[in-house]
């Protein structure tokens, strides 16, 4: 693998990630990451719905007139989504969970981070490239969900996949964690850790 | 080749978003089933949560097939009523082939029950008697985004209300969702007693229902709203008074029906009556 296709899936993970320094796709990461299983399946959602959506508008780059390109991307955008949201509904495991996402699976074709990549990105280069990208990103994306919904779940409601863990321990679960305030603050935190590590995120 | 051209733009548009509604349309059919089961083993398990048989936690511990197992096992007999609380039809209850109420089916019912240009026939009204002795009956109605339905079961011929379950298609997170996500919403309606009769069958009342001098919700037919979600508290209020009116004959002349064995019951009858009228009568008889 060349050094620059490893750039493109290793940026979005860490030094480019869409959430703490793009600060895309925030709304999304307050609202599902109350629960460790809901922040999975929508993260594995967005991975998909990024990656295909990047490869089929990757494709079809030379042809899209300019004119009417954000339409044609919503488009496809649109398609991934639904389709997604079809399978989860589909499956006994994902209905409930889908059930309890509800709208914010909907709400993935408002996520900045699809159409961000695909008009950065997909529309400028190979298909291959293209899908890494997407998936990168929505893997970036997804760490940073999990990352927050393990301290939500284990903090506000003691357990982490729906498993007791420090309920044992007679600990009383802490009612602000489940707000979305609490997510705000806990990305907060990462981003602050992220740029004590990367020091040229800075602002002087 | 320009792709600026007018005529290249629009036949493009045009058929790619043919291209994916064909595909949209051909997936959604060929998971349809998939889709109706799962729907068919969460209602159910609404409907047993409202009739007390565990917490919906509980009940979706367990699979698609044990629901509707449960179901099979703890179900006496549903059927469905017009609004004159005729039963019109049996709704079969065996495992391989139950029927059940849909939301969507409850739409068209609500459309019914109405009335207007959306009217299909005449309202057929579902209703689920369980072993356990409650009777479970749906509501349907608008929240504040979306649709919002949910199932009140009643104790045995009486208007007490024993449990209640209710659920929506996309209230806000965190408010009007409370209807669904707040067992202590739910549970502010059990012990209450629906006005069968009037129009306010069941009131959701802003700035909390009469409590006594414990703190203790007087037993009457008030039940608090939501705080910060009116117009999904008031959906519910209009849903609930709607469908439960609509139900109001069948209810009356049921718990009617029990008051007037209850003269033949006193005496020696007495602690026969008190679980079973019905019973009761048959056995006299």
């Amino acid at each position: 693998m060349d050094a620059k296709l490893k750039e493109t899936i290793l940026n979005p993970i860490f030094k480019g990630n869409p959430i703490t320094v793009l600060v895309l796709g925030i709304c999304s990461s307050l609202a599902v990451t109350v629960t460790l299983k809901g922040a999975l399946v929508m993260a594995l959602s967005v991975i998909v719905v990024c990656g295909i959506s990047s490869l089929i508008l990757s494709l079809l780059r030379n042809t899209i007139p300019g004119r009417v390109r954000i339409i044609v991307q919503l488009v496809v955008v649109a398609m991934m989504v639904i389709l997604v949201d079809q399978v989860l509904k589909s499956f006994e495991a994902t209905y409930a969970i889908d059930k309890q996402l509800s709208v914010y699976i909907g709400l993935i074709i408002t996520n900045c981070i699809v159409m961000g990549r695909i008009e950065a990105f997909a529309l400028g280069n190979k298909p291959w490239p293209s899908f890494l990208d997407g998936v990168a990103n929505g893997a970036g994306y997804g760490l940073i969900l999990i990352v927050v919904a393990f301290f939500r779940e284990l903090l506000g409601s003691g357990t982490l996949f729906g498993i007791d863990i420090l309920n044992r321990f007679g600990y009383v679960p802490n009612n602000l964690v489940i707000l979305p305030p609490f997510a705000l603050i806990l990305l907060g935190c990462i981003v602050w850790v992220q740029r004590s590590i990367q020091k040229d995120l800075q602002e002087k | 080749m320009n792709t600026n051209n007018n005529v290249y733009t629009v036949i493009y548009t045009t058929v790619i978003v043919v291209i994916v509604a064909a595909l949209l349309a051909f997936v959604s059919q060929s998971l349809k089933a998939k889709q109706d089961a799962n729907e068919k083993a969460e209602t159910i398990s609404q409907m047993l949560t409202s009739a007390q048989y565990g917490t919906k936690a509980e009940l979706d511990k367990l699979g698609n097939a044990a629901k509707l197992d449960k179901y099979a096992e703890e179900i006496d007999k549903a059927f469905v009523i017009d609004l004159d609380g005729k039963v019109l039809r049996e709704l079969n209850t065996s495992r391989e082939d139950i029927e059940v109420y849909s939301p969507k089916q409850l739409k068209r019912q609500n459309y019914n029950i109405k009335g207007g240009a959306n009217k299909t026939g005449e309202p057929e009204l579902p209703v689920f008697v369980f072993k356990n002795g409650r009777t479970v009956v749906p509501i349907y109605g608008a929240g504040l985004w979306g649709p919002i339905w949910g199932y009140i079961s009643f104790e045995h011929n009486s208007a007490t209300i024993a449990g209640a379950y209710f659920d929506h298609e996309s209230e806000t997170a965190g408010l009007g969702a409370k209807i669904k996500d707040d067992p202590s919403f739910q549970k502010e309606f059990v012990g209450e007693v629906a006005n069968f009769g009037e129009s306010n069958v069941v009131d959701i009342v802003k700035g909390g229902a009469p409590k006594d001098a414990e703190g203790k919700s007087v037993v009457d037919n008030k039940v608090d709203a939501i705080t910060g979600a009116t117009m999904t508290s008031q959906g519910l209020d209009a849903a609930i008074d709607t469908w439960l009116e609509a139900y109001s004959k069948y209810f009356q002349a049921n718990t009617k029906a029990c008051e007037e064995n209850h003269d033949c019951c006193e005496g020696e009858h007495e602690e026969a009556c008190e679980g079973d009228c019905e019973n009761h009568k048959a056995k006299e008889e």
